[in-house]
């Protein structure tokens, strides 16, 4: 204990330690970073200050302590189980002086993060073990996170604000820029973000920051800064203060490229704006507590973002946001002349009013939506004092479903579509840069073993490896769109195979089981090429099985997927590890059976959830990347209707109109992986859906005469393997699964 | 005569350990665009907060939702504590979410929870139509036999 408090006389004030950054143009940036073991969260601390970057430390608190469960913190020490934070109280101060020993020089503040509205305990063992910094909130960390009456919780931050005044260089957060994460439309934000602030000042706290969380747009974003730091200026002259932004609270992107890329949106609003510090969210926030190495990742990430990041131009001083956040402080503040009992006051009369927060003392008359532009905007606003500046449009902008598309709207706009442009943006390079490129290098010798999987597993269960056909006078007629390729067979037009299908009927009559690798070439429309799903020459791992139903050929595409990624994961974690995929990806794949649901129920799942999906048609792109993107295993679509698929997919006897077919649909948003169905083998059927198809039978005369003196019934289908393997290797783009990359529309290799 | 579905008054409610509420929010707005009232009690909800709602709000229905994975341990020591008192022992409650941490274990949990004394179960991996399908069958019944 003492050696902490000899710390804190050599440690630089934390407010001091951003002023000065600040001065100097340098975005101070910090991690949330808390670990129960003291150990591992001083090497946490160690890394933090190490990182090429200029940063403050952190020890964010676990959640027995923040609700004051501190036996049960012991207990877990005790026992040896891991918190999800440090427990100040429960360790010994003795514990925690040593985690800092050494580190809290000149140059290396060090705050406490914790989230209690029983700050009390959590103050005094901060303020025993030498630490100066902390954050909250009277409103903040009440509201979102407790069932506490609010009134109590003013009178605790009350008493807690004193208790950490009292100390020289005590530096106090407001979390009010936060607030539920997501959907309250920032005037709010920034109104409560100021109005703690000024709680703090009145509390005897000499220096404190104003947060503001990143929201769903750049522009409004920049005007919420604006007017915070405008507020800051018009009600904390005279202390020390600067603004905080917390990289976005809410649903966070999945994939490491839309994470980094919202984080790097997150310093540059920051940099551009005369934020001073930034908190930053890692490429793992979406799924687990990350690494110190993942923290270190993300605040170097940050640094390098600001220092790019120039100054946005001044704005509209006068915004929207600044009118409704100035209306609703003046108004709270007119409320009481103590601003304890002036919120307490506020939420009853609903001038304070937080959307869609449960909290017993929020009126919950205020909802706010995600406009057409992308802004955060009011559906109601209650009894707030704005109504003078804002005009709720009429219909109530959120239904449960809308809801939901709301609430991942920044994750979808920065996983999937961020991955698409960013394929679109970046061509494949020249053959020779290709092919030498350690990533295709890696993902080529992925392929390698999973194509050897492939084969075992299907030679061990009876099938035989035919070679395939290139050309002949008719194939697939495909669908969506995509065009032929015709060559010139000594005065015939023949045509390239767009898939395997017709042949692999026809060796039926020799072969009960056999699969080709066979390449197929689709010229795909030229738009395709953004999807970053779309090659014009790809390749097909083409199975079929005579006498079988379509049960057994989806049970084969199961068996067949899981072999292929197993070998995968279990004879290549370095190389996946090598291209940053996630070998925790593939954890439902293995454990259990894929998921299945009908043609019927993911049209109504995709209306349900806003998106217009046509009845009587194949799932469109972007239906098929949103059902992608909800599920984390493969999941297979059956019973597509007639009308979307080729003539050669079995219609059911016992439900005209539905084929008895299949697709696998991958999740994390790689979508289609397979097609697949029980065949039409009878003459007169085959005849029949040609002609319902818009196809003329005459074409197809070897095929027709074939069928007529009799195939086998089958079922079958085709894996389409640089999708699969783009899956298996989580790239960008499908081209990056082949080495000779045929891009719709553009001329290449 | 005709079958006129019943419009319920809900309680929506989570566990003692859980502090999410966007699903709260969720199930909200979906009962109310289903035509029924909502009373949402919110998260981290004490068990004697839950039978005291009961007895207050006299519900048709208590929804518990619960995400954080623990669920299956949180909602069998309430349901414990619902079906005890006697007044409560024929309220029909459901409970729906995350319930555990995932993989098979999550089946195990439905059927614990079911012999704990929950109507019905609805894991999340089943999306939101079985718990539709619930209420739509509930009013039919309740129609019928009212």
């Amino acid at each position: 204990m003492t050696r902490g408090v000899r710390d804190t006389s050599t440690a630089v004030a934390f407010g001091d330690f951003v002023a000065q950054a600040h001065a100097a143009g340098r975005l101070v940036v910090q991690p949330r970073m808390g670990f129960s073991d003291p150990g591992q969260m001083r090497s946490g601390l160690i890394a933090t200050k190490l990182a090429d970057a200029t940063t403050v430390g952190t020890i964010t608190l676990d959640s027995y302590t923040r609700v004051g469960a501190n036996g049960e913190a012991r207990r877990a020490l005790d026992e040896g189980v891991a918190l999800n934070g440090y427990p100040i109280v429960a360790h010994e101060p003795a514990t925690t002086a040593a985690v800092v020993e050494g580190l809290r020089g000149r140059g290396f503040p060090v705050q406490v993060r914790h989230g209690s509205a029983h700050p009390e305990p959590i103050v005094a063992a901060l303020v025993k073990a030498g630490f100066t910094a902390t954050e909250g909130g009277p409103v903040s960390y009440c509201l979102p996170y407790s069932r506490l009456p609010l009134r109590d919780s003013v009178d605790n931050w009350s008493r807690a604000c004193e208790l950490l005044a009292a100390v020289p260089d005590a530096h106090l957060e407001t979390f009010g820029g936060c607030m539920m994460g997501q959907l309250c439309p920032p005037s709010l934000l920034v109104a409560i973000s100021v109005l703690e602030g000024i709680f703090f000042r009145r509390h005897g706290l000499r220096s404190v920051s104003l947060s503001y969380a990143q929201q769903t747009d750049t522009a409004q974003d920049e005007d919420a800064m604006r007017a915070l730091r405008r507020l800051g200026h018009e009600f904390l002259d005279g202390v020390q203060w600067h603004v905080v932004v917390y990289a976005y609270m809410g649903v966070y992107p999945r994939t490491p490229r839309g994470a980094l890329s919202l984080l790097g949106g997150a310093a540059r609003l920051a940099a551009r704006t005369g934020g001073a510090r930034l908190i930053v969210k890692t490429v793992a926030e979406s799924a687990r507590i990350p690494t110190i190495a993942e923290n270190v990742a993300a605040l170097e990430h940050a640094a390098r973002e600001a220092d790019r990041a120039g100054t946005a131009p001044e704005g509209d001083a006068d915004s929207a946001v600044y009118l409704e956040a100035r209306a609703i402080v003046d108004a709270v503040l007119d409320l009481h002349p103590d601003l304890g009992r002036g919120f307490v006051r506020a939420f009853e009369r609903g001038y304070l009013d937080v959307p869609y927060c449960l909290h017993p003392d929020n009126a919950g008359r205020t909802r706010g939506h995600v406009d057409g532009e992308g802004r955060l905007a009011w559906s109601r606003i209650g009894a707030l004092p704005i109504g003078h500046l804002v005009t709720p449009p009429r219909a109530e902008g959120m239904t449960s479903a809308t809801l939901l598309t709301a609430l991942t709207h920044v994750e979808r706009t920065f996983d999937s579509p961020q991955l698409e442009r960013t394929a679109q943006m970046t061509p494949p390079p020249s053959p020779q840069v290709h092919l030498a490129s350690p990533v295709t290098r890696t993902v080529m010798r992925i392929q390698n073993t999973a194509l050897a999987a492939a084969r075992e597993y299907l030679r061990d269960n009876g099938f035989i490896e035919l070679l395939p056909a290139i050309i002949g006078p008719v194939t697939d007629p495909g669908g969506r769109g995509s065009k032929q390729v015709d060559v010139d067979y000594y005065g015939h037009r023949y045509k390239l195979m767009t898939s395997a299908i017709l042949y692999k009927q026809a060796s039926l009559l020799g072969f009960e089981k056999l699969f080709y690798i066979a390449p197929n070439v689709r010229l795909e429309p030229p738009e395709t090429a953004s999807t970053a799903r779309h090659l014009a020459e790809f390749h097909q791992l083409d199975v079929e099985i005579a006498g079988a139903k379509r049960d057994d050929a989806v049970q084969v595409v199961e068996d067949l997927v899981r072999v292929m990624v197993d070998r995968v994961v279990t004879t290549m974690p370095g190389e996946l590890e090598e291209l940053g995929r996630d070998k925790d990806a593939f954890a439902d794949l293995l454990a259990g059976a894929f998921g299945r649901v009908t043609h019927g129920a993911a049209v109504a799942d995709l209306r349900g959830l806003g998106h217009h999906q046509s009845a009587d048609a194949e799932i469109d792109w972007e239906g098929e990347a949103i059902l992608s993107h909800k599920s984390s295993r493969p999941f297979f679509i059956t019973d597509y209707p007639k009308g979307s698929r080729g003539f050669y997919d079995r219609e059911d006897p016992t439900q005209p109109g539905i084929l008895q077919n299949f697709d696998l649909i991958a999740p994390e948003g790689y979508g289609e992986l397979c097609s697949g169905s029980e065949r039409e083998y009878e003459y007169a059927r085959i005849v029949a859906r040609m002609r319902e198809s818009g196809e003329n039978p005459a074409k197809y005369g070897w095929y027709l005469q074939m069928v007529r003196e009799g195939i086998p019934s089958s079922a079958g289908f085709g894996i389409g393997i640089q999708r699969f393997v783009r899956y298996l290797a989580g790239l960008d783009s499908v081209w990056q699964a082949s080495a000779y990359p045929k891009i719709p529309g553009v001329v290449s290799a | 005569m005709e079958l006129e579905k019943k419009k319920f008054t809900v309680l929506v409610s989570s566990v003692a350990s859980d502090s999410h509420t966007w699903n709260l929010v969720f199930l909200q707005l979906l009962l109310e665009e289903l035509g029924h009232r909502v009373v949402n009690i919110g998260a981290c909800v004490p068990d004697d907060l839950l039978v005291e709602s009961c007895r207050l709000h006299q519900p048709d229905l208590v929804v518990i939702s619960s995400v954080n994975g623990h669920g299956h341990h949180d909602g069998a020591r309430v349901i414990g504590e619902l079906r005890s008192r006697p007044d409560l022992v024929g309220l029909p409650v459901v409970i729906g979410g995350k319930l555990g941490i995932g993989g098979v274990d999550n089946a195990r949990h439905t059927d614990d929870l079911l012999r704990a004394g929950f109507d019905a179960v609805f894991d999340d991996s089943a999306g939101v139509d079985p718990f539709r399908e619930y209420l739509g069958a509930l009013g039919s019944l309740a129609a019928v036999t009212a």
